[in-house]
């Protein structure tokens, strides 16, 4: 076939949107034809016998020539001998096909094609990717200085043929912006863009490539991407959307781009890492893959019918990422448009279907330490090992018990209890103090009650605070709470401590932990100082049975205590729905023991009067009663396992228990399931793979990891075709093949066939290497282009399909918020770790699901969580981050290939009035005052260089100076409104600059951080 | 043509613009001329907000032109609400006929009952109307436009827990990944104003601790581009997520300052030729529409104290259910195609018979208000409503049967629609003396979803998107349209 007019028929495939060969152009099957055929004809006459019609079948060449009762589909050479061209050109409607009610009409056009292409022959080809992949020759072009790597040869002869020109080389300071969003996710800083900028070396460009793809952001950046095909969450989905901890898979994807792992061995981890001989728990945690899909745990489910849904998801995403095919069509029939049996559907499903699982249950799991927190790792490990060695150490027994009992007599290891001196109800209820110093509540008993209470105390070190509801006989009930079935909720508990000597000085008393004798279930005392009361959220302790007084401890994060003696005001709330739920006796009391020695009750008396004498003068018994007594409460050996126990559990929570893949001992039977339904088994299947591929190699396992080899066997004809699509899609805006989600015949064709086989070539010859084949994209002059091609360029080829301009999109969500935290200095960019909670708006969460147990509200994090990169926000599958959902991040659902890009009006409002963003532009302003120089002109150009990489023309700078000025007028006139702007978000307080500037400046910059430029790549 | 030129027009019809709008001349105009100038610019589909909608559709010519869909989630008793059957007052107590059952799965819940009795409603039932319709007496205020309406007995479907059920409703698929029906119409019909979203969703603030959960894909756009998702109304925080300043600066002071952000853009737009940059500015207008258009939208103070009598006191309180359905019919009235009120708290496994009226009560009078409210600005005759679950539940008790629930009952149930093409005072389908099989007239969920379409002038056969090589329907390749119940059946 002639090469160079096929390129044109191509262009006029694309551009035009007919896919029509000129009158006098040879008719490609491939491309021509079979896209014709499938979409109006495989439905009834393709490779599903189930559907088919006339047992005519027109998908392959035995069906479409084979003469059936003296005639022929297709009889080559011969248009109207063949059947075929007689029905679909019929002047009687009844008779024409496709049948009118199947909307599936053929146009003159279409009917004119296949007519010349019968007439020509009929050559038919396999679907192109289907076709073995080999690497074609490089095209022979005249002398040209434009090319820099293969890519552009193709690129330029495409051009060529169309009468174009490539655009000439974008701007510097417009490329490293362009490389250093597209390799991490960041734009680039000032000194980077001076740094490339100012680097005259022939190799500059290929050096500042190389800078950023070593840079650890790219590992982030990538993993961002494969993460959607991933359908990562860290919820589990469905109904509930409880929470789970596959970050720490996250991780590793992270790592795993990072130290470059190839394409290869990336692919075999995660589809079988727990199958490699002498297999790693890296490995295995690579595995995570497969189990990232939605589990549900909805009450009354059946079992068996989502634990087939789950190996579904499993085969119809492996199916979509490595193979571009929609595998999932087969599932209740033959595949209507691609050679996939039902039969061989089910084949790659026995590949999947042999974990240990249920429909209900999160097995099989494994804690495996995050590659990116190996350090905290060894750190935690190394402390067991000293306190182990501890544990070990000899020690002089009776020094410590008397040590001990020297602080039991002084008080400081029991429970010193407060002697209230302020008590008020917000419901009009009555204190009486009793002797013990406990409060009784009578009088008024109002449906929502808050006490306060008050009481000094001159202790240093307060560890913790006792809280004891105590019983009385003038409670109803007989219980310790208020209401007539003597239950109480306390919704929250919350402690003030203020200085004695210095008033002003006041803290907040967070507390870490929180225990109780008894909780009620569904109403542990952790709900206590959980910071909410909505929806009845609190302690209560089941007072309609038992009718105990209890005793709750909460441990403060951090000591606390004034010199000179403290105040604490304590705020009991009792604001549960059911009323009259409040603490009907309250006895507070203080330690200051380490608090893994504190017990409910301090203690007994008779071991603190034992204590306080001499040692002289202590009996035998008695001191073998209280070194008894020390060693089962406090002794070292005690204090010690406690310690090692809660390191133990701590690296537990650093490194959860992760969802991995693993294979039954016994492999579970495979059927095929009739309409794909899980209680319809029928013909038993073995794991195989479909026929149109190359087979299964001899010497591989018959499970995952010999599907896994399979796939990355260089002979696989679309595994290594539509990892470069998705690269070049990254990249471009718009994939070499256009639908990356669909390589089937229902797919389009490659806009360049040839440069796109080189490619994928390419990639396998270079050792399946990623940094590699983005190092050739990215270094092609293809890529330099300038994006400037003018209204006229945009309106020939709007999605840029001939490459005759650089790519200009507007960026991804992660990638706009993590421009504006980078650009105002906020970005905090630690690696990895558990996922974090930035700003959200109130209840979006409990207006959804506020069922208890279930959900929460949303805890938005304090300090650096609100500044991590976007990549490591919380992924609620069912109420996605609103920043990144606005800006067309998928719901992770399911793999997603392809997100939308859109341009709506609530982009607009979030980048607007999102509090993130307003105080990123605040700090942004704080940078361009301090870093910008003094005068307005300076300033603008720094700022505006921090938002769009480039220096303002002279014309945008005097219209955002005069936006600065007129803003600084308005704030001088109204300085509460600057004062407003500047407490948006967390860090206000932080600045020291002038208030009035500063609110002006951040006008500015949140402009500039709206601009079209600052939120797209160009 | 230059750009130069061009963008000089550009700037001129966006000082008119600005001239104008202060005499109430919206975005919509701006948007518009921003588009009459690009007539040479390729029309990418997406690129302008508002309006759009497929080519050729509607099909053919709408009875309805708006949709106001109540849907009650965890799936209201068509036993004790609509599906009145005197013959239970015998068969009380009695054990449920395997025959009756005739194998259907069950639950996780009661798939381990070892009893079915049969429960009566303990609620009575009376006529109203002139159609007679039989109604619980749980539903006076519904009662009242009895005639209004047309319930349907026998809807059915396929699922039996919650989550695939309300999926299957919302998207005629019981697994998340389609696009919900709202997202659909803005699709193929696109948007009627310029000012607010086209599918507006609001939640109903549930008074019960333990109602179901919702998720944002039951109004996502699954694999249709995301801006056709519905936009969640809130009755806490700003209306529309992100709608207010929170730095508290006044519109008037954020007019000029949009102004100046346009000019930067549309320097920039000279330079590069970028369309997206024309759509971004348009954007940024219709934002600050809506910053002005929400507010007063979500301000009922303009409403006559006649409104509240009709809709109850309750509607003063945002979130109620009356307050959502008052909240529907302002949005109809200023152009939104798609307006979904989620009420949630009907999943009665137990002590049915203290948490129906309690639940009955929240709907009732907004939903018969909404009913009497469009009907009296004859607004009714083309805005389909639409009320109901999504399954029904057991005629047999869950549970103790003194303080009995039912569980999950796919095979029938009742929901009813109104206006917009629908015949008023008509019961469609039948069931069995168990309320637990139909005997006339089934209606699947797919049905139900093409009879929608219909009423908006859509065929569901017709309505499609291609996605990894398929065309894609809301209805699968299922859905029979239910001509019985619509005023103009197809020809």
């Amino acid at each position: 076939m002639v090469c160079w007019p096929r390129n044109v028929l191509i262009t006029c495939c694309c551009l035009l949107c007919v896919s029509a060969a000129g009158a006098e152009e040879k008719v490609d099957f491939s491309r021509d034809i079979r896209p014709i055929l499938s979409n109006a004809c495989f439905r009834c006459h393709g490779p599903d016998a189930a559907a088919r019609e006339a047992e005519l079948r027109l998908d392959i060449p035995a069906g479409a020539f084979a003469k059936r009762k003296g005639k022929a589909a297709i009889v080559a050479g011969h248009p109207q001998r063949s059947e075929l061209m007689r029905r679909i050109s019929h002047a009687d409607p009844d008779q024409r096909m496709p049948p009118k009610e199947s909307n599936r009409n053929l146009t003159a056009k279409e009917i004119d094609l296949v007519r010349r292409w019968i007439e020509q022959g009929a050559p038919w080809q396999q679907h192109w990717a289907f076709q073995p992949l080999v690497q074609p020759a490089l095209p022979k072009l005249a002398e040209d200085a434009w090319p820099k790597n293969p890519v552009d040869q193709f690129v330029l002869r495409r051009l060529r043929s169309e009468g174009l020109t490539p655009a000439p080389q974008a701007p510097a300071e417009t490329l490293v912006r362009r490389v250093a969003f597209d390799l991490t996710g960041l734009p680039p800083t000032i000194e980077e863009i001076d740094r490339f900028v100012e680097d005259k070396s022939p190799r500059a460009y290929e050096k500042m490539v190389d800078r950023y793809l070593q840079s650890t952001a790219y590992g982030e950046q990538m993993a961002r991407h494969w993460l959607d095909l991933a359908r990562y969450a860290d919820t589990n989905g469905y109904q509930y959307d409880t929470e789970r901890t596959q970050w720490v898979w996250r991780d590793w994807v992270i790592a795993a781009y990072n130290r470059n792992l190839p394409f290869d061995q990336f692919t075999i981890e995660q589809l079988a890492g727990d199958l490699l001989p002498k297999g790693t728990a890296q490995q295995r945690l690579a595995t995570g893959f497969n189990r990232n899909h939605g589990i549900t745990i909805e009450g009354g489910i059946i079992d068996e019918e989502y634990r087939v849904e789950y190996v579904m998801d499993r085969l119809v995403t492996v199916g979509s990422v490595w193979m571009g095919l929609t595998v999932g069509c087969a599932r209740c029939h033959e595949h209507k448009y691609d050679p996939i049996s039902q039969k061989e559907f089910y084949g790659l499903f026995a590949f999947f279907n042999q974990v240990p699982e249920r429909g209900l249950g999160f097995a099989p799991q494994e804690s495996i330490a995050s590659p990116l927190a190996e350090q905290q790792r060894r750190e935690i490990d190394q402390e067991i090992a000293r306190l182990r060695a501890e544990l070990e150490r000899p020690v002089d027994n009776a020094a410590e018990v008397e040590q001990w009992a020297r602080k039991i007599a002084s008080g400081v290891y029991g429970w010193g209890v407060l002697n209230p001196d302020f008590m008020k109800s917000s419901g009009g209820s009555k204190f009486t103090k009793q002797e013990d110093h406990s409060l009784l509540v009578g009088g008024a008993n109002p449906g929502k009650d808050v006490y306060d209470i008050h009481a000094r105390t001159d202790q240093l070190g307060v560890t913790a605070v006792r809280l004891q509801a105590l019983t009385d006989p003038s409670l109803p009930g007989g219980g310790p709470g208020r209401h007539s079935n003597s239950n109480f909720v306390l919704s929250e508990f919350e402690l003030t401590v203020v200085s004695v000597k210095n008033p002003e000085t006041s803290q907040v008393v967070k507390f870490s932990q929180a225990r109780a004798e008894y909780s009620q279930r569904n109403y542990e005392i952790k709900k206590a100082i959980d910071g909410t009361t909505s929806n009845n959220n609190g302690w209560a302790v089941d007072g309609p049975v038992r009718k105990k007084p209890v005793a709750a401890i909460f441990v403060a994060s951090v000591p606390f205590g004034y010199e000179g003696g403290s105040v604490l005001r304590f705020r009991m709330r009792h604001e549960a729905s059911f009323g009259t739920h409040g603490v009907g006796r309250v006895r507070l009391s203080v330690n200051s023991a380490p608090t893994e020695a504190l017990g409910y009750v301090g203690p007994p008396v008779d071991i603190v009067r034992i204590a306080s004498l001499a040692v002289t003068d202590r009996s035998e018994p008695e001191q073998k009663t209280l070194a008894a007594y020390y060693q089962q409460q406090y002794g070292r050996h005690r204090v010690l396992l406690v310690r090692i126990a809660a390191l133990e559990r701590g690296k537990a929570t650093v490194f959860p228990a992760t969802m991995v893949m693993k294979d039954l001992a016994k492999p579970r039977d495979t059927f095929i399931l009739k309409r794909g339904q899980y209680n319809a088994p029928g013909e038993k299947v073995a794991a195989t793979v479909p026929a149109i591929f190359p087979q299964l190699p001899a010497d591989v396992p018959r499970n995952r990891l010999g599907l896994a080899r399979w796939l990355m066997d260089p002979s696989h004809p679309l595994t290594a075709r539509v990892t470069v699509n998705r690269y070049w899609q990254r990249l471009f805006g718009v994939g070499l093949v256009k639908t990356s989600e669909d390589f089937g015949v229902q797919g389009e064709m490659p806009s360049h066939p040839e440069l796109f086989d080189w490619l994928a070539a390419e990639f396998i010859r270079q050792g399946w290497d990623i940094k590699k084949v983005h190092r050739l994209i990215l270094t092609s002059a293809t890529y330099r282009q300038s994006s400037h091609a003018g209204t006229a360029g945009y309106a020939a080829d709007p999605e840029n399909r001939l490459l005759a301009r650089g790519p200009r999109m507007r960026l991804a969500a992660e990638e706009i918020r993590d421009n504006a935290l980078a650009v105002s200095g906020l970005l905090v960019k630690r690696l990895g770790g558990k996922s974090v909670y930035p700003y959200q708006p109130k209840g979006l969460w409990m207006e959804l699901n506020n069922r208890p147990g279930y959900s929460r509200e949303y805890p938005q994090g304090q300090g650096e969580d609100l500044y991590r990169r976007s990549l490591y926000t919380f992924w609620k599958r069912t109420v996605p981050s609103p920043m990144l959902k606005t800006l067309d991040a998928p719901e992770r659902e399911f793999c997603t290939l392809q997100r939308s890009r859109t341009n709506t009006p609530l982009q607009s409002l979030l980048l607007l009035n999102g509090p993130q963003f307003i105080e990123a532009a605040q700090q942004m302003a704080g940078r361009v005052m301090r870093e910008g120089g003094e005068a307005v002109e300076s300033r603008v150009v720094f700022g505006f260089r921090l938002a769009t990489g480039r220096r303002p023309t002279q014309e945008e700078a005097a219209l955002i100076g005069s936006v600065y000025r007129s803003e600084f007028v308005r704030f001088r006139a109204d300085e509460p409104a600057a004062k407003k702007l500047l407490q948006v978000g967390q860090t206000s307080q932080l600045s020291q600059l002038d208030m009035v500037e500063q609110a002006a400046w951040t006008s500015v910059t949140r402009m500039l951080l709206n601009l079209d430029e600052a939120i797209s790549k160009g | 043509m230059s750009h130069a030129w061009w963008e000089s027009r550009l700037i001129e019809n966006r000082r008119q613009f600005f001239r104008r709008s202060s005499t109430g001349i919206g975005v919509a105009a701006l948007a518009h001329l921003l588009n009459q100038d690009r007539e040479t610019v390729a029309q990418k589909p997406g690129a302008v907000a508002g309006n759009g909608g497929l080519p050729g559709v509607p099909h053919f010519a709408p009875t309805a032109k708006r949709v106001i869909y109540l849907l009650q989630s965890g799936a209201p008793s068509h036993v004790d609400l609509f599906d009145y059957k005197p013959s239970l007052d015998k068969l009380h107590m009695q054990e449920l006929p395997a025959t009756v059952r005739g194998g259907q799965r069950l639950t996780g819940m009661t798939a381990g009952q070892k009893k079915f009795p049969v429960v009566k409603s303990p609620f009575k039932f009376c006529q109203h109307g002139e159609s007679g319709l039989w109604l619980s007496e749980l539903l006076p205020h519904l009662g009242g436009v009895a005639d209004d309406i047309c319930v349907i007995k026998s809807m059915h479907t396929e699922a039996i827990n919650h989550d695939p059920a309300v999926t299957f409703f919302q998207s005629g698929h019981q697994q998340p990944g389609r696009p919900s029906l709202g997202a659909w119409l803005s699709y193929g019909l696109g948007s009627e104003t310029e000012n607010l979203p086209a599918f507006v969703v609001m939640l109903t603030r549930n008074t019960f601790g333990e109602a179901q959960p919702l998720y944002d894909r039951l109004w996502g756009s699954g694999f249709l581009a995301s801006k056709y998702q519905g936009v969640k109304f809130r009755s806490q925080g700003d209306p529309v997520l992100y709608l207010n300043d929170p730095a508290g600066g006044s519109l008037a002071s954020r007019r000029s300052w949009l102004d100046q952000l346009a000019r930067l853009n549309a320097l920039r737009l000279k330079e590069v030729g970028d369309p997206e940059i024309t759509t971004r500015i348009a954007q940024y207008e219709m934002a600050y529409r809506m910053q002005t258009s929400v507010p007063e939208l979500a301000d009922f103070s303009d409403e006559p104290e006649s409104t509240f009598k009709l809709y109850g006191e309750e509607a003063k309180q945002p979130g109620s259910h009356a307050a959502n359905c008052l909240m529907a019919r302002r949005l109809a009235e200023r152009g939104v195609r798609f307006i979904q009120v989620f009420h949630r708290g009907w999943d009665h496994h137990s002590n049915a018979a203290k948490n129906l009226p309690v639940l009955a009560r929240e709907t009732d009078q907004g939903s018969a208000a909404l009913i009497a409210d469009l009907k009296q600005r004859d607004m009714l005759k083309d805005t389909l409503v639409i009320w109901g679950g999504e399954f029904g539940r057991t005629v047999y008790a869950q549970g103790n049967p003194n303080a009995f629930g039912r569980d999950h009952h796919p095979r029938c149930f009742s929901l009813w629609m109104a206006g917009g093409g629908v015949k008023a005072g008509l019961t469609h389908g039948k069931t069995d003396d168990y309320c637990y099989n139909i005997t006339e007239n089934p209606v699947h969920v797919h049905d139900f979803h093409a009879t929608i379409l219909h009423c908006l002038g859509i065929d569901h056969e017709r309505l499609t998107y291609r996605f990894q090589g398929r065309d894609y329907r809301l209805t699968d390749v299922h859905g029979n349209v239910v001509d019985d119940i619509l005023t103009q059946p197809r020809g």
